[in-house]
């Protein structure tokens, strides 16, 4: 009895499929986007957080150059070679500092077999694993003894190691990285991108002496990665290492050709970034949702004008104009509401299947459902308004004039 | 007001403007139906025959004059209560059926229960057993696309009928039939006034209006002799 009161209210809106799928389409196509962007910036934000773990509240770096930090990335603006390897030796007199590694990055030809890769290689010290958390798989870290005795020593990243020797033992055997042969001692676990957004699996790490003298022949170095006793004590810090820094170079503070960059700094950008990203795909995914339910409101004015006969058949065996308010209005919620559904389901399937495609941890949050679902309702109330209200005036004279 | 008398309309007039121009539909009708009357309202096209159906269906107001129905003054109650007399006293009939062509024939029967009654599984077999007096039987889930015209007519006469009402409004009920539905229907009305159905019939066709009791002609607004 409820199914044929039902049907009696809304069997209209199913009678003419076409014009329902039409209706609906526009509000499919902004929830889903509107679910779809949502997801993508929530995903987007706990990577970052994910990254954010691998440069951690008590790090700083020191990059050389007038590097900036832009859109969450540390990004050398031109090379300098003023920053030394006895600036970092300087630095370790600031009492709070607990570990220090210099780091010169460049990239280099690694051969193992009849297997050829272009990697990142990086020279850093044995406390550059502790410095960024990373942790081994297989072998050790490096000695002190082997940095400072430009020892031809590497440390594999996940995926190196994968690419060199599948799923074989790495440890002991020699790779060549630019014609030079180098022991492996050890392969680090997977790590991801960091915060620097680079692959931290896509590299070699090898002592620092070595790249400098053998490898890439050069007397300076790229940064220096700096951890601190506890994060409250990064400002302090910050500036001592500025103020010697600067004495060393003999440079005033605005010819500066060293940036320190804090864990903050990057957390910071990257949240405006994608704060930027998301208000962004908001405001689309509302415009289309507008557009939507402006189909929808053309839509049931159609429907409203096709119906007329049975608004007024409705009128004269007992409905009053309030009743066909309703029912217009309802019927302008459902069609919105059923368009967002459809949209829910799309932008969750699409999630599902994209963000693991992408490498974006897969999260389904619970507000832009919510949100969504919400938005549907009040834009097909909206939507709907001026149809019902034109629904309820209609003259149900317009029955006896014949046809 | 005698109790017997079901409409009394008194001097009842309806002005239209179309734009700035004035039409006088009805010019001081005066029209007593007593309970049983089979009342059949002839005249050419024009004059006023239709706006007197809606008026007495209460789907349209008299501009002045009164109208009584069931003895009780209508014209200055609101349009809720209004609904709810159309509801539950009065059914209609008219020339182009009106059924919802998504319901089947037995959903349109129960469509005035949504506005007064409630559909209730007595109803559903009311009007099961209307359609079947009506020779539907076998049609209860057809859709009116799948119905003949006097099919759906009949199916439109069930409707009309679901809620026991006390005044039957016909307005051309055999206009889009051919004669030998037209016939049926018109036994149909026959057989309901018979049983003390009042009913108030608008049509052109002299040979339909002869099956009523009594024949009205409106002309120009008036009643002629």
């Amino acid at each position: 009895m409820k199914l044929i009161k039902f049907k009696l209210l809304f069997g209209g809106i199913f009678y003419k499929k076409l014009r329902l799928f039409l209706s609906i389409l526009g509000i499919t196509i902004g929830v889903a986007s509107l679910f779809t962007m949502h997801t993508f910036g929530e995903s987007a934000r706990v990577r970052t957080l994910q990254q954010i773990e691998t440069f951690g509240p008590n790090l700083l770096m020191i990059v050389s150059g007038q590097a900036r930090v832009r859109a969450g990335r540390a990004l050398q603006a031109e090379q300098t070679t003023t920053l030394k390897l006895e600036d970092a030796q300087a630095l370790r007199r600031i009492s709070e500092i607990t570990n220090i590694s210099p780091f010169y990055t460049g990239s280099a030809i690694v051969r193992q077999g009849g297997r050829n890769i272009s990697t990142v290689i990086n020279g850093v010290n044995e406390e550059y694993l502790k410095i960024r958390k990373f942790e081994i798989s297989e072998g050790r870290n490096f000695l002190k003894d082997e940095i400072v005795g430009f020892k031809k020593v590497a440390i594999l990243g996940h995926k190196v190691k994968k690419e060199l020797f599948g799923n074989g033992k790495a440890e002991g055997e020699t790779i060549l990285i630019n014609r030079l042969p180098f022991i492996v001692i050890g392969v680090l676990s997977p790590i991801g991108v960091d915060a620097s957004n680079q692959d931290q699996d896509d590299q070699i790490l090898i002592p620092i002496t070595t790249a400098m003298s053998a490898l890439f022949n050069v007397d300076y170095i790229t940064g220096i990665y700096v951890a601190v006793s506890s994060p409250d004590v990064v400002p302090i810090v910050e500036k001592q290492i500025d103020e010697i820094l600067l004495k060393r170079h003999k440079v005033s503070p605005k010819d500066r050709d060293f940036n320190i960059i804090k864990a903050e700094d990057i957390f910071k950008f990257r949240q405006e970034a994608s704060q930027l990203f998301t208000t962004l795909v908001q405001s689309v995914s509302i415009l289309c949702l507008i557009v939507g339910s402006l189909g929808v409101t053309a839509v049931m004015l159609l429907s409203v004008n096709e119906r007329r006969k049975e608004i007024g058949l409705r009128l004269a065996i007992g409905a009053d104009r309030l009743k066909i308010l309703l029912q217009f209005l309802l019927e302008s919620i459902f069609i919105s509401f059923l368009g967002g559904l459809i949209g829910l389901f799309l932008g969750i399937f699409a999630s599902i299947i994209f963000l693991p495609l992408l490498k974006y941890p897969l999260v389904i949050a619970w507000r832009p459902i919510i949100v969504s679902s919400l938005l549907t309702i009040i834009f097909g109330l909206i939507s709907g308004i001026y149809p019902a209200y034109r629904a309820s005036k209609i003259d149900p004279a317009i029955l006896l004039k014949g046809m | 007001m005698e109790k017997n008398f079901i409409v009394n309309l008194i001097d009842v007039t309806k002005v239209y403007f179309i734009g700035k121009v004035k039409y006088e539909v009805l010019k001081g009708i005066n029209l007593d139906i007593e309970k049983g009357d089979f009342v059949a309202i002839m005249g050419p096209s024009g004059g006023g025959k239709s706006t007197l159906l809606n008026i007495l269906g209460l789907l349209d107001r008299p501009t002045s004059g009164k109208y009584f129905f069931e003895g009780k003054e209508v014209s200055k109650l609101s349009a809720g209560e209004l609904a709810r007399i159309r509801n539950s006293r009065i059914g209609f009939v008219f020339q182009a059926f009106h059924l919802v062509p998504w319901a089947s024939a037995l959903e349109n029967v129960l469509m005035p229960l949504l506005y007064g009654g409630g559909i209730t599984k007595e109803k559903i077999e009311y009007a099961k057993n209307l359609l079947e007096r009506l020779g539907l039987s076998a049609y209860l889930h057809f859709r009116p696309p799948e119905l003949s015209g006097g099919q759906q007519q009949r199916v439109a006469i069930a409707r009309a009928l679901i809620n026991n009402p006390i005044l039957l409004l016909a307005d051309e009920p055999t206009g889009n039939l051919d004669s030998k539905s037209s016939n049926e229907v018109m036994d149909i009305l026959q057989e309901l006034n018979n049983q003390g159905l009042t009913i108030v019939m608008v049509t052109h066709d002299q040979e339909i209006a002869k099956r009523a009791k009594k024949i009205k002609i409106l002309k120009d607004g008036q009643f002629i002799e």
